[in-house]
Order: structure tokens, then sequence, then C-alpha cells
């Protein structure tokens, strides 16, 4: 059964503020594609117009869930992440005054997800056993990383298909980013996932990235079809590389 | 046995007692104020509605005030969808909650006041129920039914409600909605959705809580306002969001007045709850058990 996701011919902004120009993208089934730039280019509206949150001025977004095809634009976020599409955002949006326990419970909110609650809950907690020490702590007195965790195992929740993942990095120390793309690579093969990932490290991002694109002022500047592309890429070396 | 002792031990009692009519009172107020962020300062209005159904259907078709609140609890939480329906447009999804929302609030209370007053008029009006009058003696102390039979009806609706809150999606999603209703939305439920099925609870808790009250107490239709500040502090010194400290509040509150009236007076009982409130906050700000 694959999922996959596509947008055509994007646009969209903030009332006349245009952020996305013409932005075209997909994320075959099965894959991890990377998306790629500095802060200010416009990876987090993207994530926010495939969800929903912020509505595309022009262009189409289309995702297809275990083979059957739905046109996003129009919908509510509810309803996308009904769909089986999670989010993890930037911030991570936890419940801070809940604790780890009832931050999980309520990523299974969606119906799909609550007759297959007790497996999944078995999955975060084998995945992280941090998240299982902590159960009744309140997830606002956590740790920077343990939060990032919280947030990534609250979207598989869901019972997902897709996922999408807003800058996981951010905030996290040098060793915990590198755990955190890690833990990534073994939801996604563990869930079997299609993932799309905003990222700004560049070497982190591309370690497990099937592909990814280079967005560059609201524009895909690149787009690389390897790993390796993106790695030779010009573009790339002046942005992230300093050469 | 000594007299003054037995003297205390009646007043414990009755303290509890009130202090479980406090909670059906505050429960209300703790899931609106506490878990919605909705200063619903009309809740004692809507007390008073629920206090007339019960007379209503007591003296006009002869039921037990209990079995008419509970028959109404379906008609309290489609009002209460409603009032937050209204006040969802009107306010909340301008950003004008705060100021708005209050004259809104303050305004149905007035409203539901002078509907009760054009309706059933200023004098004081009371139920029947085989459970008025009469005590169970339990040796040194005296429980009147009265009382002890509200008390038992409160605790059976905070708990089932907290069980509701803590077991079900629903109730989950309810103690979530005030902190991040993009997130809840990234859990696939709509918040206004979640909100309005809260205030319907919330609303509902009213049809119990007016049974109550008209049980334990003849009522006028203003009498609410007398349990504005009290309630909202039972909510406040409980911890916003927390019902096992609202109803820890509401007990305390309720033991500490009835101590106060027998030793040294009624008049000073609200004094002390107050008090009691200011030493708190003092202390411990987020409330007895706030998270």
């Amino acid at each position: 059964m694959a999922s996959s996701l596509t947008l055509a011919n994007v646009d969209a902004g903030y009332g006349a503020v245009r952020v996305l120009e013409d932005v075209s993208l997909t994320v075959g089934a099965g894959e991890t594609v990377a998306l790629l730039g500095t802060n200010g280019n416009g990876k987090s509206t993207l994530m926010k117009s495939i969800m929903g949150i912020v509505r595309p001025s022009a262009g189409r977004i289309t995702a297809t869930i275990d083979d059957a095809t739905h046109e996003l634009v129009g919908r509510s976020t509810e309803e996308i992440v009904d769909l089986g599409i999670a989010f993890v955002p930037e911030g991570r949006r936890l419940f801070p005054k809940q604790t780890v326990t009832e931050n999980l419970l309520l990523g299974a909110y969606r119906p799909t997800a609550r007759s297959a609650i007790a497996r999944n809950l078995d999955f975060c907690f084998e995945t992280f056993p941090r998240l299982k020490e902590r159960a009744r702590q309140l997830a606002g007195s956590m740790s920077g990383g343990e939060q990032q965790m919280l947030a990534l195992a609250r979207a598989l929740m869901s019972s997902p298909r897709i996922l999408l993942i807003d800058e996981p990095s951010v905030g996290l120390a040098p060793l915990l980013v590198s755990r955190t793309i890690d833990k990534i690579k073994e939801l996604k093969e563990g869930f079997n996932l299609t993932v799309l990932m905003a990222e700004q490290n560049f070497t982190q991002a591309v370690r497990i990235a099937d592909r990814g694109y280079v967005i560059v002022h609201g524009r895909i500047a690149f787009e690389g079809e390897s790993a390796e592309a993106l790695n030779n890429n010009e573009l790339i070396r002046e942005f992230y590389l300093g050469a | 046995m000594d007299a003054s002792l037995d003297l205390l031990l009646n007043a414990v009692i009755s303290g509890l007692l009130l202090g479980g009519f406090y909670a059906a009172v505050s429960i209300g107020v703790a899931i609106s104020f506490g878990m919605l962020d909705i200063v619903n300062i009309a809740h004692p209005g809507f007390i008073l509605l629920g206090s007339y159904v019960a007379y209503f259907a007591n003296t006009v078709l002869g039921m037990d005030p209990i079995l008419a609140a509970v028959i109404a609890l379906p008609a309290f939480y489609a009002l209460g969808a409603l009032v937050y329906q209204i006040y969802y447009i009107a306010f909340e999804r301008r950003q004008d909650q705060s100021l708005g929302g209050l004259s809104f609030f303050f305004g149905l209370l007035f409203i539901t006041e002078v509907g009760l007053v054009l309706i059933f008029g200023v004098d004081y009006r009371l139920v029947q129920a085989r459970y008025i009058g009469p005590s169970l003696n339990l040796g040194w102390v005296e429980l009147p039914l009265r009382l002890f039979v509200p008390f038992l009806v409160s605790m059976v609706m905070v708990v089932g409600l907290q069980l509701f809150l803590s077991r079900s999606f629903l109730g989950r999603a309810i103690e979530a909605v005030a902190q991040d209703q993009l997130a809840l939305r990234l859990m696939a439920a709509n918040p206004t959705r979640i909100k309005r099925v809260a205030f319907g609870l919330s609303f509902a808790t009213a049809a119990i809580a007016g049974a109550i009250l008209i049980i334990i107490q003849p009522v006028e239709p203003s009498i609410g306002r007398e349990y504005i500040g009290r309630v909202f502090a039972i909510c406040v010194l409980g911890g916003l969001g927390s019902f096992s400290g609202m109803v820890i509040a509401a007990v305390t509150l309720g033991v500490v007045e009835s101590l106060t009236a027998t030793f040294f007076g009624p008049s000073w009982a609200p004094a002390v709850s107050f008090g009691v409130l200011l030493v708190t906050l003092a202390v411990r700000p987020s409330g007895i058990l706030g998270r």
C-alpha cells in the first residue's frame, strides 16, 4: 500500500507577502525526502501549506494514502491529519501541562489510530526508552531532546502513512541531533512511512535522505536525485559548506 | 462526652457536607474557567435556573428534585453548547474574549436572574422530598439527610466527570484544549467542537447543582451572586484545571466556614475563607494541586 505526496505549482504566503512561488515537489512512496534551506526561505510555510495551516493561493497539493488520492487544498488541518498525514511542527508544540503518557494518548485521537493504541505505544516506548521512564512526568518539564522525542512519538501515535517533520534538529546539542536523525530513520522503517523533513543541518539530513530539494527565497533552486548529487551541488557548497 | 468536642465534631461533619455542595457548584466553573479559559461568571445564574427547573418539576409534577435535574441534563447540555457557539462567533473567533466575553456572561447572568424573577417572582421557594427533614443518628453525630444526599450526588457527579476526562479521548482533548489549539488540530481534533462539548458539560452540571441548592436551602433568583466569589476562590485555591484540587479546596472551605460559624459566629465565615485563599496564593500561587 503506497503513500505519496505531490505539490504542483504552489504559491502561498501571509496576506500580501508571498513566501512560496511556483513550488513543485514530490515525495514518492517509502521515500525520505529532505527539504533544505536556511532560515526564512519558506520551508515552514511549505509544510504549513501541506497541513492546511496556510492556505495556498495557487497550485495543487495531493496526497495518495494507501492508493487513494486526496486533494489537500481547502481541507482543514484536522481532516488532513485524519487522512493519515502527521506533522511534527517547529517548536514541537507539546501539551506542556499534560504528562508524557497523556501527550501520547492525545496523539492517538484519530479514530483509525485508536485500535492500534497498545501496539503503537509499545513501539514508541521501545524506540524511546526515556519516554517510558518519564511516562508520568509533565511534558513541559523535560529537556529539549526529550521533548523532540516525545513530539516524534506523539505524531506516530496517530498511525500515519506520511510524516512531515519541521526542523527536528533546532535547539538540540550536536550529539542529540545525530541521534534524533537516526531515530527518524528507525521510525520510518518501523512504521513503513513516507517522510518529508525540513532541515537546516545539511550534513545530518543528507545522511538519511533518499533525495532532496533546496529551497531559496521561496523557490525550488535545486532538486537532488540522490544524496550524492546534493553533496556535490555548487549551491549547497555555497550555502552550507562555505566553499 | 464533652459538649465542645461534640460541637466540634458536628461542625466538621456539616462542613464536609457543605464542601460536597460547594464542589457541585464549582465544578462547572472548574471546567469553563479552569480548563477552557472562559470566564463564565454567569454560572451561578445557570445554577439558579437549575434550581427553578427542580422547583417547577417538584411543585407542579410532584417529581423528586434530583430526578428532575437528571432528566433536564440533555436540555442543559444543549443550552450550554448554544451559549458557547454564540460566545465563539461573537468574541472568541475575533480574539475579543477577555473584556467582551466578560460583559457577555455578565449580561447572561442578568438576563437569567430577571427572567426567573418575571416567571417565579422574588419570594423564596423550596422543594419537598422524603430526605428533607430527617437525620441519620450515628451516635455522636447527626447526619442531616438534606445535606448528606446532596453530598453523595455531588461526589457521584465529580467522580463521573473526572473519569470521563481522564479516560476518554474527548476528555483528554478537553484537558489539553486551552494549552495549544494548533497542536490539538494536529491530533485530528477540532478545538471549537471540543470546547463546545466541554462548555455543554459545564452548563449541564448547573442542573444538578441547582437541584442540590434548592434541597439545601430555599432560593430566590439573585441568591446565586452569594456564590460567585466563593466558587472562583475554590477553583483558584484548588489549582485551575484540577478536579481533585477543586474538591479538596471545596471541602476545606466548607469545614473552615462551618468551624468559624460554630465558634465565632456566621458573619466571620466569608472573611476566614477568603483569608485561606490569600494565604494559599501567597505560599503556593498555582493552587493546591495546580500543574
